[in-house]
């Protein structure tokens, strides 16, 4: 018994036993979801893997502190600028009661009395991590003479009238840990060229580390109702006009991100079933086969989501657009298997003569299509994305059930005694069409290809370009506010980019100081011959337990008790007040304690302040694992290119110094030949498969070579709109190329292999243009329909591939048709078989 | 002193503050010169004893001037409204400072652009004052906080020329600056005198990175 007959047996005489094994299968995937789903909304796992940038992105994102930093900002008019001012302190210590903020920077520490405190604490550690001949150098301002010398020019200074000595005693009484904090103050110039206050003065930006205790979507969700809801009260006390409270961060993002995955999932998903149930029901006007479509796509997207949970783990938010593109792939197996069961049916065949017959008639061609398609998407994995990689494999499995379901499940939904549509005015003007074209094809053949020739031309041609967007922009949520907040904040703020960060983690503490150093030596260099504008390193801030033992000798030999009475006595005949000077004092105490060989050594880390400012700088360097740490190097241009990328691989790098670039701006240059690879190499391969494909199948060179010009001028229509329309590629819609590409050839295949067999042009020819057409337009809305989708990778490549399907068709159905038509002439016979001429 | 003298006087109301600044910023319109002696007196925290220094000052409005100290300790401070220099013959090093980076540098301007010019300080200050004998006593108090971060409170005293005849600035950390102004002529001044290049083989010193 043939398959095909096999299936009608059962469709038409065991229904309940498929309706039992349906609803196994339905709860056993509804068990693994509930059990097992978890989706990843990390947007740099949509990224391809195998990069070290890509990876040096996802240690900076995981394990750096800055991932829980907050950026808040007031935004005020111009004419309350003294008004905002005033009002900062207060909303900064508002920031500071709320139950989820940890710590706030509002300004430079440097410029309050707690942070230059703060920085004596830990003056001595890093005094101590000098290098030794500097560390000598340093001490030997402590000798009586010099300490004579320095504070009586401070005093003349002062009565000269400068403002320096006061700053300069009020931070380093002693003169001795000004070496020792430069990397501090390197940091408090950084602050002047990236202030908290824009040079109008109108906003204000407060950076606030949260106490959130993971970075999943939910606990970010949690976080920014608690910071949603301070916002919305935060301007109380202000008493100016307008005032916008913006805040912008990681947890913000993924908050949003994660919350728009619903919006998406129902937005996309509810908008394709509705555009794809309209074009079905105007097509065959039937509800209720339309529900059975919608059932046996639904069972699909449950069998490919629990198969891939078991797969993965955990999905990709980027994989739940899945669903979408399902339904709009799937129903073109419902509309061609159904178009040919209505068509058995009008011939007077029985339910399940009709039902043998349009699987018998296009079980091969769904088969193909469903296996062109699947190897479209599953070519999604050599992306190297995970998240494309899921979405390719998901789709893969499900529209190979959608073809099983299509071909069985549909029919539990059709009734044995249901009538036959008797008019069926889409394929009267479908018919109409065919005749016209198959008797005269050549007008319709000319006016396409001077069509077709004239968009290829412009989308292939260098002019105007098809302009790639390799900013970390193009993949930002849309409308999203943190994304607006951020752009609000650069607007106002100075120009500038962002640095490459340089990773590197050591083994232990002396191998992190020894990589530093060598790595701010090689940097100053790059910097002094112009190839860096600038950079800051943890240098100074990795203490080596070798440089400190021996400083620590040097301590050893120093009479501290001379030092004393040497600074007491000049402070009295210089007139200084003793009072202003006891931190110099207690900084001697401090020094002569850790002389003693038995103390520990002291660690900066252990007492520097928990709620100390210099904190933020602090977790810019260091992860949370100490020997992790960062480095930032400012290029004389913002890094765009992939040129660019590689010469500062080659520049930055250090011999013996395992360090990884990265950064985002970095990544998407370093992107940047992937990329390209994925729009030529990959959808080339794709090509030279599909088109193999075809050879095997037609066995015929005319068909096959109009085949393959049909698909060039499908793809070179698409890239003319996108041109014209002045849609950009991204890093990830030019993986929409491929995707046209298997979709495409479908319909190639439905059509041509029917024009091969076919005995009855009216039947099969006419009979699979409509479904065609049809199945052409639901894959339209269904991709179309992400445009709807905030994921803006997820609604590009939804546009992309709508724009590539819908010219796809229009080339099989107004190209294909008529050259097969001119090439293998049948001529229209409406009684008969067509006679081959 | 300036307090004591505020409560015996005649207090100004608003409206006579108004009318008085704006009768200054006429007269200063017309006499954008300002040469004039002073003699300052320092306290600041870090010293037992007050710092008392004395020399000359040339201001023309809205913010060019110069200031010369004499005595052991002698210094020039020039300022051209875009940089401001402070030369220390004695030790032949000098200190360079851009203005308008909120550097501390800020203050020494802003003080003597109120004594000297009062150019817009109702905007910047609460202005209370007093008409004593022939002259007025103002007490200015900042309304910004970024004003308030160089001078706690400000007390001027004008002679019936409105000229500056004393300033006493009260700074947060509680250090205080009293400067008296003596011989005061209003003719012009050349443009060079607000110009200042280092001599040769003067060690120029960048405080603050700025």
């Amino acid at each position: 018994m043939r398959t095909s007959d096999l299936i009608a047996r059962f469709m038409a005489q065991r229904r309940a036993l498929i309706w039992l094994g349906v609803a196994a299968l339905a709860f056993v995937c509804i068990a693994i979801l509930i059990a097992r789903i978890e989706v990843d909304s990390d947007v740099i796992n949509m990224l391809p893997s195998g990069f070290r940038s890509i990876d040096g992105l996802k240690i900076y994102d995981r394990d750096f502190e800055q991932t829980r930093e907050l950026t808040f900002a007031l935004h005020c008019q111009p004419q309350d600028v003294d008004k905002l001012e005033e009002f900062a302190p207060q909303f900064a210590e508002n920031l500071r009661k709320q139950p989820w903020c940890e710590r706030v920077l509002a300004g430079s520490p440097m410029e309050t009395p707690e942070g230059v405190r703060d920085l004596q604490t830990i003056a001595v550690p890093l005094l101590l991590n000098l290098e030794p001949a500097a560390f000598d150098q340093t001490m030997a301002t402590l000798q009586p003479e010099k300490i004579r010398e320095r504070l009586h020019r401070m005093r003349l200074e002062i009565e000269a009238g400068s403002p320096r000595p006061q700053f300069e005693l009020g931070l380093d009484p002693l003169g001795v840990i000004g070496p020792a904090l430069k990397p501090f103050a390197e940091a408090n110039a950084i602050e002047q060229e990236q202030p908290l206050t824009s040079p109008d003065r109108t906003l204000r930006i407060f950076l606030v580390v949260t106490n959130q205790s993971s970075l999943s979507a939910f606990e970010c969700q949690r976080l920014m109702r608690q910071v949603n809801a301070f916002r919305a009260q935060a301007n109380a006390g202000w008493d100016g006009g307008p005032l916008e409270v913006l805040v912008t961060g990681r947890s913000a993002y993924v908050s949003e991100i994660s919350l728009s995955m619903r919006y998406d999932i129902v937005a996309t998903l509810g908008s394709s079933v509705l555009l794809v149930g309209l074009v079905f029901f105007i097509g065959f006007r039937r509800w209720i086969p339309l529900l059975g479509m919608g059932f046996a796509l639904l069972l699909s997207c449950l069998v490919a989501l629990a198969v891939g949970l078991l797969v993965f783990g955990r999905l990709s938010m980027l994989a739940v657009g899945f669903c979408a593109i399902l339904v709009g792939l799937g129903v073109d197996f419902a509309i061609l298997i159904f178009g040919r069961y209505q068509q058995a049916r009008i011939d007077g065949e029985d339910y399940q003569q009709a039902i043998a017959t349009a699987v018998a008639k296009l079980g091969r061609a769904v088969f193909f299509g469903a296996l062109t398609t699947a190897v479209g998407f599953l070519a999604l994995v050599l992306s190297g994305s995970m998240g494309f990689s899921q979405l390719g494999v998901l789709i893969a499995i499900g529209i190979f059930f959608a073809g099983l379901f299509m071909c069985t499940i549909l029919f539990l939904f059709i009734k044995p005694d249901q009538p036959p549509q008797q008019h069926d005015w889409v394929f009267e003007i479908v018919k109409k069409y065919v005749r016209w074209t198959v008797n005269r094809p050549g007008p319709m053949l000319v006016f396409s290809a001077i069509l077709f020739l004239a968009l290829s031309a412009i989308g292939f041609s260098p002019v105007p370009p098809l302009r790639f967007e390799a900013s970390v922009r193009s993949l930002e949520p849309r409308n999203s506010r943190a994304s607006q907040a951020l752009q609000a904040i650069m607007a106002k703020m100075p120009t500038r980019w962002e640095p490459v960060l340089a990773i590197v983690r050591a083994r232990n503490a002396q191998e992190l100081h020894d990589d530093w150093q060598k790595v701010s030596a090689h940097w100053s260099e790059l910097q002094k011959a112009g190839k860096l504008k600038g950079f800051t390193t943890p240098a100074a801030l990795c203490l080596s337990p070798v440089w400190m033992e021996k400083n620590r000798q040097s301590l050893g030999k120093v009479d501290f008790q001379t030092i004393r009475t040497s600074l007491e006595q000049t402070l009295a005949t210089e007139g200084f007040s003793r009072d202003s000077f006891s931190p110099a004092f207690k900084l001697l105490d401090e020094l002569q304690s850790v002389a003693n060989p038995t103390a520990p050594l002291p660690d900066w880390r252990k007492q520097l302040p928990k709620g100390a400012g210099w904190w933020f700088l602090v977790d810019r360097y260091f992860a949370k694992d100490p020997l992790l740490t960062t480095g930032f190097a400012t290029t004389p241009e913002p890094v765009t290119m992939h040129v660019q990328s590689e010469q500062l691989g080659r520049e930055l790098a250090v011999p013996d110094v395992p360090m990884i670039l990265s950064g985002w701006s970095y990544t998407l240059a370093d992107l940047q030949p992937w990329s390209h690879r994925q729009l030529l190499i990959i959808s080339a391969l794709m090509a030279i498969f599909d088109v193999s494909l075809l050879a095997v199948l037609y066995r015929d060179f005319r068909l096959w070579l109009l085949q393959v010009i049909t698909l060039g001028f499908g793809l070179g229509a698409m890239m003319a709109t996108m041109k014209l329309l002045n849609i950009h590629l991204n890093l990830l819609n030019v993986l929409s190329f491929r995707l046209v590409l298997a979709i495409g050839v479908d319909y190639g295949i439905y059509v041509v292999l029917v024009w091969q067999k076919t005995r009855e042009l009216e039947h099969d020819v006419a009979g699979v243009i409509k479904p065609v057409i049809l199945a052409g337009l639901t894959a339209v809305c269904g991709f179309g329909s992400l445009g709807w989708a905030h994921n803006p990778s997820l609604s590009g490549l939804g546009v992309a591939c709508a724009i590539g399907i819908f010219w796809s068709l229009v080339a099989t159905i107004f190209f294909t048709l008529p050259a097969m038509a001119a090439a293998k002439p049948k001529k229209w016979n409406e009684s008969g078989p067509p006679e081959s001429i | 002193m300036l307090t004591a003298s505020l409560a015996h006087a005649q207090s100004l109301s608003p409206a006579d503050i108004k009318s008085l600044l704006a009768r200054i910023r006429e007269h200063r319109a017309s006499t954008p010169d300002v040469h004039a002696s002073f003699q300052e007196q320092k306290t600041i925290h870090l010293m037992n004893k007050p710092l008392v220094s004395s020399g000359k000052i040339w201001f023309h409005a809205p913010n060019k001037f110069r200031r010369e100290v004499t005595g052991n300790s002698p210094s020039m401070t020039v300022s051209n409204g875009r940089d401001l220099w402070i030369y220390y013959p004695n030790f032949k090093s000098a200190e360079h400072y851009t203005l308008g980076k909120h550097s501390p540098v800020d203050a020494v301007i802003a003080a003597i652009n109120t004594a000297l010019n009062l150019e817009n300080v109702e905007n910047t200050f609460h202005i209370t004052g007093a008409k004593t004998g022939n002259g007025y006593d103002l007490r200015l108090l900042p309304r910004s906080p970024s004003t308030k971060r160089m001078f706690q409170q400000f007390d001027l005293r004008l002679n019936s020329d409105f000229a500056a005849e004393k300033t006493d600035m009260i700074q947060p950390g509680g250090d205080q600056i009293v400067t008296v102004y003596s011989n005061q002529t209003h003719a012009a001044i050349p443009e060079s005198t607000f110009e200042f290049t280092p001599p040769a083989g003067t060690e120029v010193a960048t405080p603050l990175g700025r």
